[in-house]
């Protein structure tokens, strides 16, 4: 009887949990928070940049605003979103009536399923950066906005470099002076870093102050403000290499816009150590051939913007131009025509072009989702707009 | 040889000099009584010559439009005679008789504390007013007024208080009329050919020559004067000091004729963009460059109709040769295939005749609200707002010629189509209703929007016909995603419109007798809901699948984007509750008026915030209108929150 009574509850209980996962209610409330949240991250954009409230609302799954004196708790849009994906789909399954009439609902919400994934996917498993050339340059690999990395590189006999990576989140959360090892059985020393600075420029010692950092050849690391604008700030880092097997220790400060690696030599060997920005590797080399910038005539309004380039894959190379929207879409990554400099050049100065680079699986999902959208759309509301007028004839 | 060259620089770096904030005018007494305005058959040439400014090719009826309003504040200008001048014989007057608009009281200072900064005695105007060149002398002679700007113009735009930005814009303002002013110095003068056989055939014996004989010369005349440095002797010295100050007056007279490029260079448009002004066409031909004829021929237009101001057939005569060269060279380089037609839209006027319309069609709308079952006011109504409709859909479709564009590429462009695609929403719901309700929203719509648009015109100042930046140079995403969303904007506003009849006749117990009034409104409000939610989400994620083309992502949360968002946010939800039986037909009049302020806020509110990618878009100067519609909007639903009852279960329950 018991076993019963456990069943029934279990089933009542697994059927409101359900019945609330599909209802209406829930999506009312669901779409009111994400208005709410994006009405909220709009306006907090002007003063803290999009970068931040990106993750403080829209990736996030809880936070808190501060409204005056008090913090308030939100549900970030990461879990508003999610929980809005499973009311589609319960509510879809649950509640959906599956008549011909609903047929265009139904497409609909197949698309904004889609919308969500793709979504979910770009959030989870793109990577995103950019490739600024010179006419002439070429490059195989591409650079983060955003996220730092120390990189540790040794050059090897066949003058290849072999590189050991720290990815910036395993370091950039530390404060103060605050050490953090990192060890590996390939290098011959410890890499200890301290005083990460996620916005910091290097100035000489003066004799009229003291700092509370390390001073390095009569140099510091002084820490700025965190700018709204987040590619616009540049870490900084103290590193100590701390021999594994000796006692020898070499100091160094690594900041973000140092062109080149930190150069120490360790049991006659020499290593580079530097701060730069993640980079990752490109399937296929690109050079930038020529960078074409028209403006309107007699004006300093862009007209239009090109870069010729040639790609070299698998030792064939194809010449292609990429402009504004028109991106170039190859193995797996989109490049795009993002920006040029140096910004005022004088004419006949060379100018860069800096092409935004996008590894992004779901990269058409949302064309696909757009189409399957506007048909459930046209279909559900050319079916009422129908009944409208053969009502309004009626009366 | 190679100082032939260098001579010829350093006179081209002067004729490409640019103006010191200094006037280069002095005010000539006298010509103030110089007779104002000009016949028609000379409006009729001048007003069709192309002229090339802020990227494009536009009819100088166009340019003088825009110069006009930029710097008074409005399209016509009254003489100190009391004369009413249009742009164009305003412009004219500037370029052929300057001294005679020194009196006009030309440039609108918003704040008469701008006049106290500038150290000028503040006159019984403390507020709004319009001040001539002559009242605003004192400081410019002291430069009180550039000196002041430059150090304002240091500060950031949003940082500047009222005055500081309007010192900044008076001395902008005073500075594009100081350079109009010189424009045709050029041609206004005479030089005299300096003593010298050679010389002297050159000019065929001439005593003095026009501006265009030295174009015509400048290399022969280098040339020679080289030949003549090259001989050594004293009298050959004397001559070559003549020569190089024939040029060196020429380099003077044309130095601040850098505002007017009104000839096309000969070359495809392709492979030289820029039409050049009288300076630049000196500078080219100082630089050996050879001169078309065509150029000579237009200069010497300009030259005779300077001479001759007062002469109207002289002046037409001699227009009618610039404006025929100018054209032949601009159709010749495909660049004149639209001109024609700008000319038509502006002289047409359709939007005021729209706007005309709509004023009547309100009235007569106004009058149906006290007699409903009057057929022939009725019919009225529909008659003007059809025709307000008709001519509102004519000038959209001139522009899209025009600008070879689809409808929508500009803010402005944006209240155009949304009055258009609401305003006609609303009467095909009209037509198949007849309830008389759509009608009056279509009426209202267009209307306020056709006034909004105006005003909007007059706040900007601007070309509404500008050349676009390199990311909006596409047809195609303009021709769907702008116009999707854009048709999204009025359909949201109109329900807003249906939402807020709703509400206030309920609230006032208008119709209170006819519960088929409330229920016939209602549906129609969600039908456009419907509608307007459609065009959003489609709109929506078009925009999307454009920025992952153009910027690499679909969706980037900038404001703009956010701002769509909550639109589709807003409606969906809109739509759910009603499915949900959460909002019933109060409850959805009320949201669909609150829609209308989420999409304001998309629309212009997002641009205030001067954030984001959409930086194209940026405007000022709107905040009060913005207010007051968002308090429009909530004085709506407070309105409808306190003073209306519940409605019955919505109607598909």
């Amino acid at each position: 009887m018991n076993q019963v009574n456990k069943e029934t509850s279990v089933t009542v209980l697994g059927g409101r949990v359900m019945q609330a996962l599909s209802s209406l209610r829930l999506s009312c409330t669901l779409l009111i928070l994400l208005g709410l949240l994006t009405w909220l991250g709009t306006l907090e954009q002007a003063e803290h940049g999009l970068y931040e409230v990106q993750r403080k609302y829209f990736e996030s799954y809880i936070l808190f605003f501060d409204a005056g004196p008090i913090s308030v708790p939100l549900p970030g849009a990461n879990l508003v979103m999610t929980l809005l994906f499973f009311n589609i789909v319960v509510g879809g399954i649950v509640r959906l009536r599956k008549t011909s009439n609903q047929l265009g609902v139904l497409i609909v919400h197949v698309g904004m399923l889609l919308l969500f994934a793709a979504g979910f996917i770009k959030l989870n498993y793109s990577e995103e950066g950019h490739v600024t050339l010179y006419e002439g340059d070429a490059s195989n690999t591409y650079q983060s906005y955003h996220k730092w990395e120390v990189a540790v590189s040794r050059m090897l006999p066949d003058r290849t470099v072999k590189e050991w990576l720290i990815p910036g989140q395993q370091f950039l959360g530390a404060h103060g002076d605050e050490s953090q090892v990192f060890r590996s059985d390939d290098l011959p020393f410890d890499v200890v870093l301290s005083h990460v600075m996620s916005n910091s420029r290097p100035l000489r010692k003066g004799p009229m102050f003291e700092v509370d950092v390390p001073v390095i050849d009569g140099q510091f690391l002084k820490e700025e403000p965190r700018l709204p604008d987040s590619e616009r700030n540049t870490a900084g880092v103290y590193v100590s290499l701390q021999e594994t097997a000796g006692d020898t220790q070499v100091d160094a400060m690594l900041w973000g816009r140092d062109v080149e690696p930190y150069q120490v030599d360790v049991d006659g060997v020499r290593w580079g150590v530097q701060l730069r920005r993640e980079r990752y590797p490109m399937p296929f080399t690109i050079a930038l051939d020529d960078f074409i910038k028209e403006e309107h005539p007699g004006t300093m309004m862009p007209k239009w913007f090109s870069s010729d380039v040639t790609v070299v894959e698998e030792g064939s190379p194809r010449s292609l131009r990429i402009s504004m929207n028109e991106p170039l879409r190859n193995n797996g990554l989109v490049m795009y025509q993002a920006s040029w400099g140096p910004a005022n050049a004088a004419p006949g100065t060379p100018l860069f072009s800096t092409l935004a680079v996008v590894r992004n699986p779901s990269d058409q999902y949302p064309l696909y989702a757009c189409i399957l959208i506007a048909i459930g759309l046209l279909l559900h509301f050319m079916r009422r707009l129908s009944g409208y007028i053969r009502a309004e004839s009626r009366s | 040889m190679k100082s032939l060259w260098l001579i010829s620089a350093c006179l081209m770096s002067l004729a490409l000099a640019p103006q010191d904030a200094q006037s280069s005018l002095d005010l000539e007494a006298g010509d103030s009584e110089a007779p104002r305005g000009w016949s028609a058959p000379v409006i009729e040439q001048i007003e069709r010559l192309p002229v090339q400014e802020g990227g494009r090719v536009k009819p100088f009826h166009t340019f003088a439009n825009f110069t006009l309003l930029r710097l008074h504040g409005s399209r016509r200008l009254s003489s100190p005679e009391g004369q009413s001048l249009s742009p164009v014989e305003w412009l004219l007057d500037v370029l052929l008789r300057p001294g005679s608009t020194t009196r006009d009281e030309l440039f609108l200072v918003q704040n008469g504390e701008v006049i106290e900064a500038i150290g000028l005695p503040l006159g019984a105007a403390k507020g709004r007013a319009k001040y001539s060149y002559e009242s605003l002398w004192p400081a410019l002679v002291n430069n009180k007024l550039f000196d002041l700007a430059s150090e304002y113009v240091r500060i950031d735009e949003k940082e500047r208080s009222p005055v500081q930005s309007q010192v900044v814009l008076l001395a902008s303002n005073v500075s594009s009329y100081d350079r109009l002013l010189s424009e045709m110095s050029w041609a206004q003068v005479d030089f005299e050919v300096p003593a010298g056989d050679r010389i002297s055939a050159l000019f065929e014996g001439r005593k003095s020559v026009a501006f265009h004989d030295i174009v015509k010369n400048a290399v022969p005349m280098l040339t020679l004067r080289q030949e003549l440095d090259d001989l050594g002797d004293a009298a050959s010295m004397e001559q070559s000091l003549g020569i190089l100050e024939m040029l060196s007056q020429a380099v003077e007279a044309v130095r601040y004729s850098n505002s007017l490029a009104f000839l096309p260079p000969v070359a495809s448009v392709d492979s030289e963009a820029e039409w050049m002004t009288a300076a630049a066409l000196f500078s080219n031909a100082l630089q050996g460059m050879p001169v078309a004829e065509v150029y000579i021929d237009a200069l010497a237009g300009w030259e005779a109709a300077a001479a001759a101001p007062d002469d109207d057939v002289v002046v037409a005569h001699a227009l009618s040769n610039v404006v025929r060269e100018v054209n032949w060279l601009a159709d010749a380089r495909g660049e004149g295939d639209s001109l024609g037609l700008e000319l038509r839209y502006y002289k047409l006027d359709l939007l005021t005749w729209s706007l005309s319309l709509f004023v009547l069609a309100f009235i007569t709308c106004a009058i149906l609200w006290m007699r409903p079952k009057s057929r022939v006011v009725y019919r009225i109504t529909w008659a003007f707002a059809g025709s307000a409709y008709a001519l509102l859909v004519a000038a959209i479709v001139m522009r899209c010629v025009i600008r070879s564009r689809p409808p929508v590429s500009t803010l402005y462009e944006t209240v155009l189509f949304v009055a258009a695609t609401g305003g006609l929403s609303a009467l095909f719901v009209e037509w198949v209703n007849k309830r008389r309700i759509a009608l009056s929203a279509a009426t209202i719509m267009g209307m306020g929007l056709l006034f909004i648009a105006n005003g909007y015109e007059m706040l900007d100042k601007r070309d509404t016909m500008p050349s676009l930046v390199a990311v909006l140079d596409t047809n195609f995403w303009l021709a769907t995603h702008v116009t999707t969303i854009t048709m999204g904007y009025a359909a949201g506003m109109l329900a807003a419109l249906l939402g807020s009849i709703w509400v206030v006749c309920k609230a006032f117990r208008l119709k209170r007798h006819d519960p088929s009034f409330f229920k016939g409104l209602s549906r129609m409000t969600y039908g456009v809901i419907c509608f307007a939610a459609t065009l959003s989400i489609v709109g929506t994620i078009l925009g999307g699948i454009w920025a992952n083309d153009s910027w690499g992502r679909f969706w980037g949360w900038d404001p703009k984007e956010n701002g769509a968002l909550m639109i589709v946010i807003w409606q969906v939800a809109m739509l759910h509750g009603r499915m949900a039986g959460l909002l019933r037909d109060k409850g959805f009049a009320l949201a669909a008026a609150f829609g209308g302020t989420v999409i304001a806020f998309s629309w212009w509110g997002v641009n205030l915030l001067g954030i984001g990618l959409h930086s194209y878009g940026f405007t000022s100067g709107i905040h009060s209108a913005l207010w007051t519609y968002y308090g429009i909007q909530w004085a709506v639903v407070a309105l409808g929150l306190i003073a209306v009852r519940s409605g019955k279960p919505a109607l598909n329950k």
